[in-house]
């Protein structure tokens, strides 16, 4: 009995929680993505000869964001039966897209506006360790740009 | 050359499935898995079980209570009721039953492998007539009858095992966690059957040696008491307990009352040494 509601109250605590952080978190991310809509980054891994720019150097962004219980206990019951792991696929979103926005932040902070060859990394932390919540690591890098005036 | 980002709709990387519809599609799915294979596990090591000679029980050693008293007044006294419930419940003649007095205040009485019965001072002098000490022997010796230990055990182990590799596989704490207990908590179910049984037929044997099932509620009250004493809650739902709540024993027991005799019957006593018999050590 007591397991029971040891589980129910986390798992409530996962979903409220971790549902009120997602939606925060995915509201300023559309809101600062609109702010640095001004600095494209683009994937490409040479600049085009003909375009004239200085180089400011390697920007980089990171970020780790835990998972929840709820979320875990979702995915876990997922690995059992096959399929997409929809709970973690909002995870991973969030995670990419605020390493992105946090290397256009310093792009911004150096005077760039465009940041070339975009490169992102992802790991988790507390990699095959039982009992614990899972966090992920996204890493982006890239070279910032300076057009030439 | 000209480089932008335009916005690109939300929703392309992310599923829109709401978190909560698949939670209950991937629990109602994966328990009910589960409650099956336990469902069908149980009765099929209870068919093996019943392949067991009750001599293999008997050759089984019971650790002795440190408490147990022998050859004393109360031992003759148990063993001569437990004679006479063993012919009113028609025990095959090679179960042979063994009845231990362990002199000590937990109040409890069980039945286990080989036909050995064991009874505590504890309940037994909670007891307020001889009708009662009946109820709590016969259904320990219908547990016997019915051969609920040996069921249980080889049950408990079939069960037990499949589930503890099963969710040691699966390579997920939380997820091995779940499968399991759900998996133990399904099992009681046959727990509170075996209960249910031994409740039925120790209610027969009053039938049979006193004519009516008056003062067997004694029994399931003393329990209650003693719960209550300890501060103890039954589990918030019955299928959380090894045992039928004491309500829903209470209220078979009154429809078997009701289905005999209605007015009040005359309860026998117990002898008048009983409770100096007890103390024996």
């Amino acid at each position: 009995m007591e397991d029971l509601v040891l589980v129910i109250t986390l798992l409530l605590l996962g979903y409220i929680f971790g549902r009120y952080a997602e939606k925060r978190h995915y509201k300023s991310i559309i809101q600062r993505e609109a702010e640095l809509s001004n600095i494209p980054v683009v994937a490409t891994k040479l600049i085009p000869p003909q375009d004239k720019f200085i180089s400011i150097g390697l920007v980089a962004g990171n970020v780790v964001i835990s998972v929840d219980y709820f979320k875990r206990f979702l995915a876990g019951l997922r690995n059992l039966v096959g399929g997409r792991v929809t709970a973690y696929e909002s995870l991973l979103d969030r995670a990419r897209r605020e390493a992105i926005l946090r290397m256009k932040e310093e792009a911004k902070a150096q005077g760039a506006n465009l940041v070339f060859n975009i490169k992102l990394e992802t790991s988790s932390i507390s990699k095959g360790s039982q009992n614990s919540i899972g966090s992920v690591e996204v890493l982006a890098y890239g070279t910032a740009l300076k057009q030439e005036r | 050359m000209e480089y932008s980002n335009p916005k690109i709709p939300e929703g392309i990387n992310t599923s829109i499935e709401h978190p909560v519809r698949e939670f209950l599609q991937l629990t109602s799915g994966v328990v009910g898995v589960v409650v099956i294979a336990v469902f069908i596990l149980g009765v099929l090591a209870d068919r093996l079980a019943h392949h067991i000679p009750f001599s293999a029980e008997q050759n089984i050693n019971i650790p002795l209570d440190k408490h147990e008293v022998k050859g004393q007044a109360i031992n003759r006294y148990l063993e001569s009721l437990t004679h006479k419930i063993a012919q009113a419940a028609d025990l095959p003649p090679d179960m042979k039953l063994k009845i231990h007095y362990v002199n000590s205040k937990t109040v409890n009485a069980f039945a286990t492998l080989g036909g050995n019965l064991i009874m505590y001072r504890g309940l037994m002098e909670k007891m307020p007539s001889e009708n009662a000490l009946v109820m709590v022997l016969a259904h320990e010796i219908a547990h016997i009858k019915h051969r609920h230990p040996i069921r249980s055990v080889g049950r408990g182990m079939v069960i037990g095992l499949t589930l503890g590799l099963v969710s040691s596989s699966l390579g997920d704490s939380l997820t091995g966690n779940f499968v399991n207990k759900t998996g133990q908590v399904t099992a009681l179910k046959f727990s509170r059957d075996h209960e249910n049984e031994a409740d039925a037929t120790a209610l027969q044997v009053l039938q049979k040696l006193y004519g009516h099932v008056q003062g067997a509620e004694a029994v399931f009250k003393a329990l209650e008491a003693e719960r209550k004493r300890h501060g103890k809650n039954e589990p918030g739902f019955e299928f959380l307990s090894t045992h039928p709540f004491t309500g829903k024993r209470l209220q078979r027991l009154e429809q078997a009352a009701q289905n005999t005799q209605n007015d009040a019957q005359p309860l026998t006593p117990l002898p008048k040494q009983y409770k100096y018999w007890l103390k024996a050590k």
